[in-house]
């Protein structure tokens, strides 16, 4: 069964030629032109994945990030005309996995698309119980544990959990985060690390602003914090 | 010790800064100093009128005085009938007496007119103590000896009780019948006049000092209320100079400080004006093409994705097809650079630019782009090398910039670099790191080398462009270098090829001493400037 994605843009050609190039890639497309109407099309469509303009007319981009975010955390990835600092990091913040600054390539469309369905696959992962400060990961079942209540955690943050956790040893420097979690090749947006890092944080902490669980190393990067 | 020798020597140069600085210290000192001399000049002209007039009174006074007191003696001798010497001396005592009396003096001396007859019956000399021993002077004596019937006046030093007093003793002739001629004088005493002068004088002085210090309050006073206006009018300008629009000056009255004003309020308002009025239209302009090259975005990311996958399928398309949507496709990369650049540029303009700027090995970057630039290179037949002495620490730059700077001019030497080598050089000194990219290449004439960090600006329109610039690049990099405080300089020479050196701070705040490069690589001048 192909993956389902659904394209939220105003620009009627932009989410018919997106939803080409979609279903050339062997992906199901459905579309949604309202910001407004976005959250009944996701609770209708069910889709695995979400591509979202930033500049919606009604709502605007954000807002329907956060509004998805709290039903779900499938994955979203920002379509935004702005690369500017200030709207990148707002769509990150409200929840976004990753963006795209238009103009972009289909290929690395479909690459960004794939990365993040990968860690919705069951199975790629192998099956094993990982633990990282007071929390049990169970990888195979993409569950995340203290004690017995688990921790609700979106795939991305599952991922970046995951990727620290199972080389606790290691510091892990933004750049190798982001070609682990995001599929990235080249230096990209450190960005995408920091603000992540800050939305896990803020789930599994019991104190964000004193981590244990993913520790700050600090001009290089981030590792896992001791088991406990 | 010390301390007060410092305070005495830094005196003058206080009192000097605060005389250059200060109008109102400046007008108070000048009206002080000019009411002085004029306080000055009329009391010495109101002390001397005042004590000639005083003397010459006293001194009427006085030869009146001394008239009637010689006419007084003059009748009781004319009317005594003397004829021995003790009734001569008994009319000689009245005599004096009556001098006395008419005189209201007690110094009197009488003495007989030397080198006349000796006379049985002529009285002796007589003299008060005060007017012995050379106060009366032998000018006086012989004007008196000499004239009859005239008085005759000195002004004197009296030793009264011990202490010499001014004071004037006036001589005449006595005629006494029978014994002979006898001068008469009469001392007096100015020592009360003298001291209403003195009084008078301390008066003077005492007002003039009072009038001076009023004179030095009301010019205070009257200088604060010039200069304080003015003084607010400099500080308010100086604050308007510095950038602060809104500041204004109180307008009080009608007079010619509030003129003054309201007319600096004016040109104030109407300078605010018009810099709001530009500043909106700057900005207006601004977000007009960051608005325009965002919303072109949305319409090429769609002509892009068609383009591409028309581009997928150019095999199966007949060769004018297949031509077509490569020409398509090439060209959609090139429009998407150019609106890139663009929107950087306006970014710039809008001054909306933050340097993000993270501690970076400046040659491991070097290293890193020429790594990645080398297959090109290759590919255009160019030898890219590096050399790089200095460079292997952190500096504080951002590094996405200095990439793209490097291979902005990476990417023009290749274009211009007529397939000969490229030396990149690292190299840095105590407060700079530099990176400095030369070809061998057609270089530039000094016009053209004016024009090179122009926008859409190209070297040679005409020759073909393989690596297709959007013509923004320098003066994108030239933007990158100043953001970073640094500088982006050019050598260039016809046929010799040109050499671009960036030099960044080491830390950005610390100011770039000298570049660790040097700009001409045919000189062997290194590190100028």
């Amino acid at each position: 069964m192909s993956a389902r994605i659904l394209v939220v843009d105003d620009d009627a050609a932009l989410a018919e030629m997106v939803g080409i190039v979609l279903e050339g890639e062997g992906f199901t497309p459905s579309f949604c032109a309202d910001g407004a109407e976005a959250l009944a099309a996701f609770r209708e469509h069910k889709p695995d994945l979400v591509l979202l303009d930033l500049m919606l007319p009604g709502f605007d981009g954000i807002e329907v990030c956060g509004q998805i975010r709290q039903e779900s955390g499938v994955p979203i990835i920002m379509l935004t005309a702005k690369g500017d600092a200030a709207d990148v990091v707002a769509g990150l913040e409200a929840g976004a996995d990753d963006y795209m600054v238009k103009p972009f390539n289909p290929g690395e469309l479909a690459a960004r698309i794939r990365t993040r369905l990968r860690s919705m696959a069951p199975g790629v992962t192998t099956a094993q119980t990982l633990r990282i400060g007071d929390l049990s990961i169970d990888v195979d079942g993409h569950e995340v544990k203290r004690g017995d209540s688990s921790i609700n955690l979106t795939p991305l943050e599952f991922d970046l959990l995951v990727a620290l956790a199972s080389k606790p040893q290691q510091v892990f420097t933004r750049e190798m985060l982001l070609e682990k979690v995001w599929g990235y090749q080249y230096k990209a947006d450190t960005r995408l690390v920091n603000v992540h890092v800050q939305r896990l944080r803020s789930k599994v902490e019991f104190d964000a602003d004193n981590p244990t669980i993913v520790t700050t190393v600090r001009g290089i990067g981030y590792r896992a914090g001791a088991v406990i | 010790m010390k301390v007060r020798r410092f305070d005495i020597l830094g005196l003058p140069a206080r009192v000097t800064r605060v005389w250059r600085r200060s109008l109102q210290f400046r007008t108070v000192v000048a009206s002080m100093a000019l009411s002085g001399v004029a306080i000055i000049l009329v009391g010495i002209y109101m002390s001397f009128s005042i004590s000639n007039d005083l003397f010459a009174s006293r001194l009427d006074q006085v030869l009146s005085e001394s008239q009637r007191a010689q006419v007084a003696a003059q009748r009781i001798f004319d009317s005594s009938d003397a004829s021995d010497q003790a009734s001569m001396q008994s009319v000689m005592n009245a005599a004096r007496t009556a001098i006395r009396d008419a005189s209201s003096s007690g110094l009197v001396a009488v003495y007989r007119v030397p080198d006349q007859e000796p006379n049985a019956l002529a009285p002796q000399n007589f003299s008060s103590p005060e007017l012995t021993g050379g106060v009366i002077t032998p000018e006086l004596k012989d004007q008196v000896v000499t004239t009859a019937d005239q008085q005759f006046w000195q002004s004197v030093e009296l030793p009264i009780n011990g202490v010499l007093v001014p004071g004037v003793v006036v001589g005449s002739q006595l005629d006494i019948p029978g014994a002979g001629t006898y001068e008469l004088f009469i001392g007096y005493d100015f020592q009360q006049s003298e001291q209403t002068l003195l009084f008078i004088q301390q008066v003077l002085w005492f007002s003039g000092l009072g009038l001076l210090i009023l004179v030095g309050g009301v010019a205070w006073f009257v200088s604060r209320m010039v200069v304080s206006p003015l003084k607010n009018a400099a500080e308010t300008s100086q604050k308007l100079a510095a950038g602060d629009l809104a500041v204004r000056i109180p307008e009080k009255g009608e007079d010619v400080v509030a003129t003054l004003a309201r007319s600096f309020n004016d040109m104030a308002g109407s300078m605010q004006r018009q810099l709001t009025e530009l500043a909106d239209l700057s900005v207006m302009q601004q977000r007009f093409v960051s608005d325009v090259s965002h919303e072109l975005r949305t319409p090429l990311t769609t002509i892009k994705l068609a383009g591409d996958v028309l581009f997928q399928e150019r095999e199966s398309f007949d060769s004018k097809t297949r031509r077509s949507t490569e020409l398509l496709n090439a060209q959609v990369l090139r429009f998407e650079k150019l609106l890139g650049d663009l929107l950087e540029i306006s970014r710039y303009d809008a001054g909306s630019v933050n340097l993000e700027p993270e501690p970076t090995n400046v040659a491991g970057l070097v290293q890193d782009v020429v790594g990645t630039m080398t297959t090109l290179a290759e590919q255009h037949g160019c030898d890219l090398s590096l050399i790089a002495p200095g460079g292997h620490f952190d500096a504080d730059i951002d590094p996405r910039r200095v990439r793209r700077i490097l291979m902005n001019l990476i990417g023009n030497a290749i274009e211009h670099g007529e397939q000969k080598a490229i030396d990149v050089a690292v190299d840095s000194n105590a407060t700079a790191v530099a990176i400095s990219v030369r070809d061998h290449g057609v270089g530039m004439d000094a016009d053209q080398l004016e024009q090179v960090f122009s926008r859409f600006w190209r070297a040679d329109p005409s020759r073909q462009r393989t690596l297709g610039g959007t013509g923004l690049g320098l003066a994108i990099s030239l933007e990158d270098a100043r953001v970073h405080n640094g500088q982006l300089d050019v050598w260039a020479a016809p046929g010799e090829g040109a050499l671009f050196r960036l030099t960044l701070p080491r830390e950005l705040d610390v100011p770039i001493a000298s570049s660790p490069l040097p700009l001409d690589p045919t000189g062997d001048s290194g590190g100028e400037e």
